[in-house]
């Protein structure tokens, strides 16, 4: 059970984490337009 | 493009910047382009290689050959950037920013942001509540504690960020004394996040975060889709004002010049080059043109023009050649910019439901709180804990927020579905009284028929023949707008040069080569002449060109029945539907047309007066009347019916007192529009007999404490999900 008392922040940590990744893929526009890298080349160099 | 490569400066002047950027904080500007030459993803590639360095939050669409990107214009003017698109060769076109374009934007992003982290913080908090549901679990009094402050810690981003919109709108609601749903949410949010707080500092007691953290992941999703469904009904306007050019070449003398679009005229000579937009309405001066227009008509087909048509501002240009018009109609004049006034007022108009709904959301939401107060006042000699969840319970499962979803997400989505279809709702609130029509009052020329007139007949009566009779008419009527003198004009060159042209009764008077010419009805011409006789004849309707007084000719204009619309009549009238041909036309030629068309009920010779008179009598027998018309000549008659459907003529589109915009210029959006908002009305009616029928089933459940607060925070958020995804399904499942 002692463990929990590091897991449980840890998993906090976790959580923010990916609250700011998520936060910045959006703020990063990568999810409007969701076609173009459908179209898009494969970029040679 | 190499004589407007010297005009890029133009752009760094600050009258057009204002236009054509958005400011950002920091002095960084916002620019949409269109790139002519994109027209391949090896191009995206290109321009992203090209500009990536330069600029900031670049965004590439390969589909509308755009362009967006923040550049700062103290580091690098834009006409430098614009100077490099070009120099690669994808002919860069600058367009009019729109600030609502990029507000929604940012908008939609902060959205999502907050979604997000309402999702990931109300499933951890879930996860690390779950053990205290089982009582009398194993787990040791300092793990349960950590766990408790873990959920604090979680909670408190979700209800003040993610659930800041509630919170603010609920203050909002508080300031300006309007009862809203936001107020009773943002309550509810509070109340639960004080109490819990306060939980977990003296160490005992029920915690509220999962309901809390539930109510704000399910109820901003709800919100988001609300959202997307009117920004999308909102696009298509967006795209609108986005497909005006900012200036035209004008042709002057022999010489070509880049104006401002404010200055063009009626008159003017403009060339437009392939590709781009036109940026006004005209008459086409070159012998074909194929155009896109799509965004005015929701006619994916490249549309065939020939001289004399008329052609629209906002289309595009789609042969390899230079096109030649001249401008009939410039700025607030033209067809896209009246659609475009149509669509904002169409995004104002509150349906009568709508309004209903909210007076009784207001209400609702005062006689919530008493509830809830009344309901922990109840409870609280028992047990304090139960009344708070009471109280809790009360305010979350109550809140009208699915009533107020439950008009405006069908609305949105039946006005999106239908602009696709060439079918403009100027008063969505007409959906409802659409659908109780029983009879269709058609007005002829233009609505019926095609809105322009053919000769289909020359009859010389002299020693002219057929066609120089033609060019002596088509010369006396150059240059006039009306469809007659469109008919007489259309497909005739080298017209003779007539001088005097004087507009008399009934016809149309001027000099050509010294001698006196005179053209109009028959009945109006100084010398009697006898109209030929027969089925084909009586079909038209017949003008006389004299000269000098003897008469020369006589022309036979037929309108042209337009091709869908026999198919369409007997739809309708397989609906049950009454129809009903008006027109100020001669018996004759309006009775073979309706026959042509299988409309039986027939009146001709009909004055406005009476056109209008007959739509009352049929009103005051309990009809409910929808009346089609052209929307100019027949404005009165349209004012007063039911419905009020027009058909795009002419100018006067946003001045007619329309419903419903036929943009597609096409008869069978009719059909379309009968379906759509018979569908429309049973969403509607099944979001509002749900959203009601489950506040009224779910209040006594909470007042009686059998509702725990998470369980009606599932309830409401999933009831108002199911509103708006049944309004959705109206836009979606019929693409």
């Amino acid at each position: 059970m002692e463990a929990l008392y590091l897991l449980i922040p840890m998993g906090l940590l976790v959580v923010l984490a990916a609250a700011l990744i998520f936060a910045w893929t959006i703020g990063s526009g990568q999810y409007e337009n969701l076609d173009e890298q459908a179209q898009a080349l494969p970029d040679d160099d | 493009m190499n004589a407007a490569a010297a005009d890029w400066s133009a752009y760094d002047r600050p009258e057009l910047r204002s236009a054509i950027a958005t400011g950002l904080p920091g002095g960084r500007e916002e620019v949409l382009l269109v790139a002519e030459g994109m027209h391949c993803a090896s191009c995206v590639g290109r321009l992203r290689k090209l500009l990536g360095p330069q600029v900031q939050d670049l965004r590439i669409n390969l589909a509308s050959r755009t362009l967006e990107f923040v550049h700062d214009p103290r580091r690098q003017a834009l006409s430098a950037l614009l100077a490099q698109i070009d120099a690669a060769g994808f002919e860069p076109q600058v367009l009019a920013q729109d600030a609502g374009r990029t507000r929604a934007r940012h908008r939609r992003r902060a959205e999502l942001v907050r979604i997000g982290v309402a999702v990931i913080g109300a499933m951890q908090v879930m996860m690390l509540a779950w053990p205290t549901y089982f009582e009398g679990g194993a787990i040791e009094a300092d793990i349960a504690a950590l766990m408790r402050w873990a959920q604090l810690l979680l909670a408190t981003p979700v209800v003040f960020y993610a659930g800041w919109p509630f919170l603010a709108g609920g203050w909002r609601a508080l300031r300006e004394r309007v009862p809203t749903m936001d107020l009773p949410v943002a309550l509810s949010l509070l109340i639960a996040w004080a109490a819990s707080a306060l939980r977990v500092v003296t160490g005992q007691g029920e915690l509220y975060f999962d309901a809390a953290t539930m109510f704000v992941m399910l109820l901003g999703l709800a919100r988001y889709f609300e959202g997307l469904s009117r920004s999308r009904a909102g696009e298509r306007m967006r795209l609108l004002a986005g497909r005006r050019p900012l200036t035209a070449v004008r042709e002057q003398g022999g010489t070509t010049q880049t104006v401002p679009l404010a200055t063009l005229q009626a008159g003017d000579l403009l060339r437009v080059a392939p590709g781009e937009a036109l940026p006004a309405d005209g008459e086409l001066l070159d012998e074909t043109a194929q155009l896109d227009e799509s965004l005015l008509s929701g006619e994916s087909q490249p549309v065939l023009h020939r001289r004399g048509d008329t052609v629209l501002a906002g289309s595009l240009n789609l042969a390899p050649a230079t096109l030649r018009l001249r401008v009939r109609e410039a700025g607030s004049g033209t067809r896209l910019a009246q659609i475009t006034r149509l669509l904002q007022q169409a995004q104002d108009d509150r349906p009568r439901v709508q309004l209903l709904a909210d007076r009784y959301a207001g209400h609702f939401v005062l006689a919530v709180m008493a509830l809830a107060l009344g309901g922990a006042w109840y409870w609280w000699p028992q047990d304090a804990d139960k009344a708070l969840g009471v109280a809790l319970a009360v305010l979350v499962a109550s809140c009208p927020c699915a009533l107020s979803l439950a008009v405006p997400t069908v609305h949105a989505a039946a006005s999106s579905l239908l602009a696709r279809r060439g079918v403009l709702m100027a008063r969505p609130r007409a959906l409802a009284r659409l659908t109780q029509v029983d009879t269709v009052l058609f007005d002829k020329t233009g609505t019926l028929t095609r809105p322009d007139l053919a000769v289909a007949q020359v009859l010389p009566l002299a020693e002219h023949d057929a066609g120089a009779c033609r060019r002596l008419a088509a010369g006396l009527e150059r240059g006039l707008t009306h469809p007659i003198a469109r008919a007489l004009t259309a497909g005739t060159s080298e017209l003779p040069p007539a001088q005097d042209i004087r507009l008399q009764a009934g016809g149309v008077s001027g000099r050509i080569d010294g001698r006196h010419y005179w053209i109009g009805a028959p009945e109006q011409a100084a010398q009697a002449v006898a109209l030929p006789a027969g089925p084909q004849a009586a079909q038209a309707s017949w003008l006389l060109l004299c000269q000098d007084q003897r008469p020369l000719a006589l022309f036979g204009l037929r309108a042209e029945l337009r091709p869908e619309a026999p198919r369409l009549i007997a739809l309708l009238r397989g609906q049950g539907l009454a129809m009903e041909l008006l027109t100020g036309d001669a018996e004759a030629p309006a009775r073979a047309l309706a026959a042509r068309a299988g409309i039986a009920a027939l009146r001709s010779r009909q004055t406005p007066e009476q056109k209008l008179a007959r739509l009352q009598e049929l009103q005051s027998q309990g009809r409910v009347v929808m009346a089609v018309g052209d929307g100019i000549n027949d404005a009165p008659f349209l004012a007063a019916a039911d419905v009020a459907v027009a058909m795009p003529q002419g100018a006067a589109l946003a001045q007619a007192r329309a419903d419903v915009v036929l943009v597609g210029d096409s008869l069978s959006g009719l059909a379309t529009l009968r379906g759509v908002a018979r569908q429309a009305q049973r969403r509607l009616r099944q979001n509002l007999a749900w959203a009601l029928g489950y506040n009224l089933v779910v209040l006594p459940l909470a007042l009686g404490g059998w509702l725990t607060p998470w369980l009606a925070a599932l309830g409401m958020s999933l009831s108002s999900l199911l509103v708006v995804g049944n309004a959705l399904r109206l836009d979606t499942g019929e693409r």
